[in-house]
């Protein structure tokens, strides 16, 4: 594709709600989630001219998103394998001190108490709204470990949904 | 358990719409994928004719300028391979001289030891007679 700074800013401009979006709700943190972004823009600039079509780029976009933000909460160490059981407790204290962000729903913040990779994974289902045999493309994982991420994350964010329901209606 | 499962998803859909980047995100992106690229580009500036420094030099000219320091490259590993194997030949002639040296001096003493032996010997062999 072509590399003119026209072309990168209408693709920067047409994306970036989307890369910004993966990023935020894998990592958690806006100021993270935007330099993850930004890294990952620049890394398309120097890649352009290899890619083929919107299509790829949009593809492109979505895979290196994910990786980066993974790679970047990995490094980070964050509580990100947190028990369902931990979460109740930890729930309660935020409720009282009301540590969440305001900037993050509900389901965004039940999202980042998720392992890292079923974090990924639901952020490829549900809001970029991937079949599942599409995530294990982008994702390079095994269709089954998709499968098996996708159910983990549903039950656990279901035990965790009724945790913040009883702490809430408490509060 | 199945109808949970559809209503957490339903939930999921609608409240993982994308998020709009923080306002002047494409401007940043803009700036430094524009601070990125002068680097790149001058790396190789040299070779294109274009770099600020050297002025507006003919490629041709460029690219025999690096053809001859390749050929004078290699012609300076052809000299010190020829220098090298010269020394080698000449040290082989001063170790092949040192031995014939050695060789003949060794003749000459053993020559000079057996000498008195067969002097005394000769006398004797009359006088038996």
């Amino acid at each position: 594709m072509d590399d003119s700074p026209q072309q990168f800013r209408e693709l920067v401009e047409q994306h970036q709600s989307r890369v910004y979006s993966i990023a935020l709700r894998i990592l958690g943190d806006t100021g993270a989630a935007e330099e993850v972004a930004q890294d990952v823009f620049l890394e398309l600039h120097r890649t352009l001219r290899r890619l083929e079509g919107e299509q790829h780029v949009s593809s492109w976009l979505r895979k290196v998103a994910c990786h980066r933000a993974t790679d970047a909460l990995r490094r980070r160490a964050a509580r990100a394998d947190m028990a369902a059981e931990e979460f109740c407790d930890e729930i309660a204290h935020q409720a009282e001190a009301q540590e969440f962000s305001p900037l993050m729903n509900r389901v965004e913040q039940l999202l980042l108490t998720l392992p890292a990779q079923q974090r990924a994974v639901m952020v490829m289902r549900y809001q970029e709204d991937l079949e599942p045999e599409d995530i294990a493309i982008e994702l390079g994982m095994p269709l089954a470990t998709v499968r098996s991420h996708l159910h983990r994350a549903l039950k656990l964010l279901r035990q965790k949904a009724q945790c913040t329901l009883k702490e809430y209606s408490r509060g | 358990m199945v109808e949970e499962f559809d209503e957490l998803e339903r939930e999921l859909r609608e409240q993982l719409q994308p998020r709009s980047a923080p306002p002047g995100f494409a401007a940043r992106v803009v700036a430094r994928a524009a601070e990125q690229q002068p680097d790149a580009a001058s790396r190789f500036a040299w070779l294109r004719g274009n770099s600020s420094g050297s002025g507006t030099r003919h490629p041709v000219w460029q690219w025999a300028t690096v053809a001859a320091a390749a050929v004078a490259m290699l012609l300076g590993g052809v000299e010190h391979q020829h220098q090298q194997r010269i020394e080698g030949e000449h040290a082989r002639a001063q170790v092949m001289l040192a031995l014939r040296i050695t060789a003949a001096t060794l003749k000459d003493v053993n020559e000079k030891i057996n000498q008195p032996v067969q002097a005394s010997q000769a006398p004797n062999t009359v006088e038996s007679r």
